[in-house]
């Protein structure tokens, strides 16, 4: 895998890297990677990455397979975001590893004041991370939300819309939010 | 209905582009931007149709495959639809569609995983890189004087009926009676309205 057999609008930040045949497209997908890994953005061969934004906290790693298409996708990665091959993910969808900030009322207190401008060198409290993991031949629809803590088995297909809270057994379809298990595939 | 002719510019448009030749807007229609036609595939004629006092607002999609065609009644109004058309999707007079909707009437993929990994490893060689997987399509229909809320999803072959009101962020899998309130995901029907007609009251 180079940097260089990858067609993009945008240029590669020095810890994304990109198979042949990949393209990645859109205004600013990495405007918002602040991951400090290296590498922190891993795209396989022959992906087409369509306006996706992938933003991704200091820790976070997203790990994409082979011939995957996303379309305006927004991957929100503070741990670990792993998507296998041949997985497509429709407009308008979210993925998040994490809770963003704590459950807990007094100590989101105490994030939204490290958050805020005062808060400067303060830490931010323990907040819940999960890693989400995509298999093989995944179809994710558009408008969709997959939260932390998921498993998607292969060949899952994710009618538009659902919010994903809980795994995906392989090879069935669901619907909803909370998305439940409707067929298989 | 004004003459389908060239390439028409819209005054003031943030865009760089045109309304395609076989998009046949009547001269009373608004479109804010030239922008909604980017996704524009159509080879029907027209393509796309906007009756009177019919408006398409900045957000509006129009990701229609080469025999799709979209209609907008009178006074139909979207503010910011993502429409995918490959057969026909018809908004009727007076119908009201929010932001964020998304009104599909085909998957563009099929179901098997395994015909969706041969479709997949097909779309590098595409210089536009589309997923298209010649699914068949099945018509939507919005119905007059319908209301859809924002963020909905109204999926394959699902018709709205006249009157009936589709509540915000709801996915919409089956068919809505006319008159009768739906909401959630899934979406259900939560109450049938009373004043069962679309007649003015002035």
């Amino acid at each position: 895998m180079t940097d260089e057999s990858a067609v993009s609008t945008a240029r590669l930040p020095h810890n994304v890297r990109a198979g042949p045949g990949t393209v990645i497209t859109g205004g600013a997908p990495f405007h918002r990677l602040n991951s400090l890994r290296d590498p922190a953005v891993v795209i396989g061969a022959n992906c087409t990455m369509d306006r996706v934004h992938f933003a991704l906290g200091p820790e976070g790693v997203v790990e994409i397979g082979d011939y995957c298409c996303f379309t305006s996708a927004i991957l929100l990665c503070e741990q670990n975001i792993r998507i296998g091959n041949y997985v497509v993910i429709g407009w308008n969808t979210t993925i998040a590893d994490t809770d963003f900030h704590p459950l807990e009322p007094a100590q989101r207190i105490a994030d939204a004041i490290a958050s805020s401008p005062l808060g400067t060198n303060r830490p931010r409290p323990h907040i819940e991370k999960l890693p989400v993991i995509i298999e093989d031949d995944v179809w994710i629809g558009p408008n969709t939300a997959i939260l932390k803590g998921v498993v998607i088995g292969a060949g899952a297909f994710i009618e538009p819309g659902s919010l994903v809270a809980h795994d995906v057994p392989p090879r069935t379809r669901v619907i909803g939010n909370p998305a439940r298990v409707v067929g298989t595939v | 209905m004004s003459e389908i002719s060239g390439p028409r510019t819209i005054p003031g448009d943030w865009h760089d582009g045109t309304i395609p030749a076989n998009v046949a807007i009547d001269d009373t229609a608004y479109i804010e931007s030239t922008f909604s036609f980017v996704e524009f595939r159509s080879e029907m004629v027209p393509g796309v149709t906007m009756g009177r006092g019919a408006s398409a607002y900045f957000g509006t999609m129009f990701d229609v495959g080469s025999q799709g065609r979209v209609t907008l009644g009178e006074y139909a109004l979207v503010h910011g639809a993502r429409i995918i058309c490959d057969s026909t999707i018809e908004i009727h007079d007076y119908a009201l569609i929010s932001w964020n909707v998304l009104l599909m009437d085909n998957y563009r993929v099929p179901r098997d995983p395994d015909a969706r990994r041969h479709l997949l490893e097909r779309v590098p060689v595409l210089s536009d890189r589309r997923l298209d997987g010649n699914t068949e399509p099945a018509p939507i229909v919005i119905g007059r004087n319908a209301w859809v809320g924002f963020d909905v999803c109204v999926l394959p072959g699902v018709s709205v009926g006249e009157g009936s009101i589709v509540g915000a962020r709801s996915v919409v899998i089956e068919d809505v009676p006319p008159f009768t309130v739906v909401a959630g995901n899934p979406a259900r029907v939560i109450r049938t309205l009373q004043h069962q007609t679309s007649d003015r009251h002035d």
